[in-house]
């Protein structure tokens, strides 16, 4: 066990899988002799070489294309968008390529994607994105967002390890924030939630850095025993978790840093009242940001987040109810 | 109004269910007095120690008079209830309304209201007359809604919701507050238990005893049901009345298989008549011991126990049975088996009983030592039929190992009527008329 950052938790697991497997590789803008944006794969050039950690054009959709290449014939391609915005450019590759590659000829397309995504650093429209829902809509992607370090490492490993395109949600505001213990070596996190405070009169859904909003907001309300369900995959959504958590509670919170519309709280919530009906106790409650572009201006950024007293209120509300 | 009285009653009775009924208990009633029924409609379920049935209306009209009780138990032959017939059958159910209040609406309504009162609507009058938004038993919160999961809570434990307290914004009542209500804390008495079930396991928790945290999920299915209860007074008096052994036999069923394969019928039916043989071979065991009465019986009334899932079992007989072919005995079985599960048995379906044969075995069990339906002297338990490696003997008398499709069939027999010499001969009765079936 060591205690180290998120990012340290996936700088650590890259490197695992590097030494490991000899058939990952690494492709992204800047990431070999500059080390990342965020210094994630810092050093990894001078230990792996060249070869195998691939500083490449500004261009996602080959990096993205490159990196199916490559995982059809054999390799693990691990690819890092700079920021998840930029992977618009390598929609096609993603979805229709890599997505669609085992449903049209049987052939494993075994790549992870890495997308530092999310806002809260005033990074403005095109750096804090929340793109994973895109993802969730399109059949043969797995789309996992982890809010731990240790979650951050275990899921790496295990979207490593797993024969399908994965997007690897990693949250650019938990990079420093967030620290904790690590398991040593490789592990793998199961895609499945996870429940991040157990209670039993309300539970408060959320991934990614809104765990952390979502357990700050409810650490104390009045006295109410709150659970918090931290998804940790989104696809495979762990239906049964969520439906446990609904039938212990039956009044739901379920909090999005992404736009409201079609997120993944909104299938989350489609689940719920299609196979929870009998549970609940109250509507269905949705907190998320609204259907803008994040603010440059940091008040208007904190303004559109979903933040601890929105989230508080929320659940204020639907506790009444 | 007592002047137009000019109806006559006709008692409904607790009917004889068979001739060794004496006595029935009232499950529930389906109308209330007031209600208006059909000759042959049901008016109530009532429940004998032979089976539980319906009790149809006697004659159309409007029930007078309910003057027993649910669960109260009484002789074959006392009346029930009162049906009304005739002409007064309209103004009975004006009866039960307090007479000044009928009086106080005939006058203060325009004629045409008072004369729906009259046909018999009178809560619709009284509640015209009076205050209209006090109405006795109307709305403490008219229009109330409930959440999904307060509905479900409701109706599994039978909780009245008008008369919960809500505790939610503007009076809602919400999960917690229904919880309260069904643990005991709450402010409205539970609702009446439903008529299947003897009595709620919800009883208020002593103040002093905390429940451990840890205590297993326990599902609240309100205790044991009738049938269930007669089955456990029943089979507790026959092991503590019989003297039960049980002794076992294996059995080589290839000719029965081959055999059922070409009739298209159960081994059951092959088994039921090879042991109607038996019965004839052996006689005492085809007979019934009371006390110290004890009557060997002439015909052979074959009862058959049929599940009924979780609800519990029942044997219907099939009498003179011992007149049966294997087709016969096989259409008898399937014929009071679907009777038995779509409970459409009469008394006399499931009385008269020499001797009974069980079959579990369509689960893989292998043995039981059944308890015997008393009067009776024995009963036959057959399991299932499995591929066993056997020795079997060739007419050179060279033994070899083969495969063959073997059951054990166990004999319960009551030691006060019989030996374990004659229970062994019985069986093996049995098994030869299995095994010798003609090729």
């Amino acid at each position: 066990m060591a205690v180290m950052t998120y990012l340290q938790a996936i700088s650590a697991a890259l490197r695992d899988e590097l030494r490991a497997d000899e058939r990952v590789l690494m492709m992204g803008e800047d990431i070999g002799v500059f080390g990342g944006a965020f210094k994630v794969t810092d050093g990894f050039a001078a230990e792996f070489g060249t070869d195998r950690v691939m500083d490449t054009p500004l261009a996602e959709s080959a990096i993205i294309g490159c990196a199916v290449g490559a995982a059809v014939v054999g390799m693990r391609p691990v690819c890092e968008m700079q920021f998840a915005d930029f992977i618009s450019c390598g929609f096609d590759q993603l979805v229709n390529v890599a997505g669609k590659m085992h449903y049209r000829q049987g052939l494993a397309v075994p790549i992870v994607v890495r997308l530092p995504s999310g806002g809260g650093f005033s990074g403005g429209p095109f750096h804090s994105q929340n793109p994973e829902a895109l993802f969730m809509h399109s059949p043969g992607i797995k789309v996992v967002a982890p809010s731990t370090a240790e979650d951050a490492k275990g899921l790496l490993h295990a979207a490593i390890h797993d024969p399908n395109p994965v997007c690897f949600m990693e949250h650019k505001h938990l990079y420093r924030r967030v620290k904790g213990e690590v398991p040593d070596g490789v592990f793998e996190t199961p895609f499945s939630a996870r429940v991040a405070r157990s209670g039993s009169d309300l539970v408060v859904i959320a991934y990614g850095a809104m765990v952390d909003v979502a357990l700050a907001a409810t650490e104390d309300l009045e006295g109410a025993s709150i659970e918090v369900l931290d998804l940790r995959s989104l696809v495979p959504l762990d239906e049964a978790a969520i439906l446990d958590s609904v039938a212990r509670c039956s009044k739901v919170v379920i909090v999005d840093e992404a736009n409201m519309t079609c997120a993944a709280g909104a299938q989350v919530a489609a689940l719920v009242a299609e196979k929870a009906f009998e549970d609940l106790d109250g509507p269905v409650v949705r907190v998320a940001t609204p259907d803008v572009p994040i603010p440059f201006s940091p008040p208007l950024e904190q303004a559109v987040l979903p933040g601890v007293d929105r989230v508080k209120e929320a659940c204020r509300e639907l506790l009444a109810y | 109004m007592s002047s137009l009285r000019t109806e006559s009653l006709v008692d409904v009775t607790m009917p004889q269910m068979g001739v060794s009924v004496a006595e029935g208990t009232v499950v529930a009633w389906r109308v209330a007095v007031g209600d208006r029924i059909e000759a042959e409609q049901t008016i109530c379920d009532i429940s004998t120690d032979k089976i539980d049935t319906e009790v149809p209306a006697p004659a159309t009209g409007v029930v007078a008079e309910l003057l027993v009780d649910v669960d109260q138990t009484v002789e074959v032959g006392v009346v029930m209830a009162r049906i009304a017939t005739g002409d007064g059958a309209a103004g009975a159910p004006a009866e039960t309304q307090p007479a000044p209040a009928a009086a106080a609406s005939a006058q203060t309504q325009p004629a045409p209201a008072a004369a729906v009162s009259a046909e018999g609507e009178p809560t619709a009058a009284v509640a015209a007359a009076g205050a209209p938004a006090a109405g006795p038993g109307r709305g403490d919160a008219p229009g109330r809604r409930y959440s999904p999961v307060v509905s479900r809570i409701a109706a599994e434990h039978g909780v009245d919701l008008s008369a919960v307290r809500g505790t939610g914004r503007g009076g809602r009542v919400r999960k917690q507050d229904v919880l309260a209500v069904v643990n005991g804390n709450g402010h409205a008495a539970a609702a009446e238990e439903p008529p299947l079930h003897i009595e709620s396991p919800y009883r208020p928790d002593p103040p002093a005893a905390p429940r451990a945290p840890a205590a297993p999920a326990v599902v609240a299915d309100g205790g044991l049901s009738r049938m269930r209860r007669q089955i456990g007074q029943h089979m507790k008096r026959s092991l503590d009345t019989a003297a039960t052994c049980t002794t076992w036999a294996e059995v080589d069923m290839s000719r029965v298989q081959a055999a059922r394969r070409t009739l298209g019928v159960t081994a059951l039916a092959f088994v039921a008549r090879a042991t109607i043989d038996a019965l004839r071979e052996h006689p005492a065991l085809n007979a019934w011991l009371d006390g110290d009465d004890y009557t060997r019986c002439e015909d052979v009334n074959l009862g058959i126990a049929v599940s009924l899932g979780d609800d519990g079992l029942i044997v219907p007989v099939i009498h003179r049975a011992h007149e049966l072919s294997v087709e016969g005995l096989a259409a008898r079985i399937k014929d009071i088996a679907r009777r038995a599960r779509s409970r459409e048995l009469t008394a006399d379906d499931v009385q008269g009983g020499t001797f009974t044969i069980t079959n579990p075995g369509q689960f893989g069990s292998i043995m039981a030592t059944p308890i015997i339906n008393l009067p009776q002297v024995g009963i036959l338990d057959l399991e299932a039929i499995v591929k066993r490696p056997v020795v079997v003997t060739d007419a050179d008398g060279n033994d070899s190992i083969a495969i063959r499709p073997m059951t054990i069939l166990g004999l319960s027999w009551d030691h006060r009527a019989l030996d374990g010499a004659l229970s062994a001969q019985f069986l093996a009765t049995v098994r030869r008329r299995l095994e010798d079936l003609p090729a």
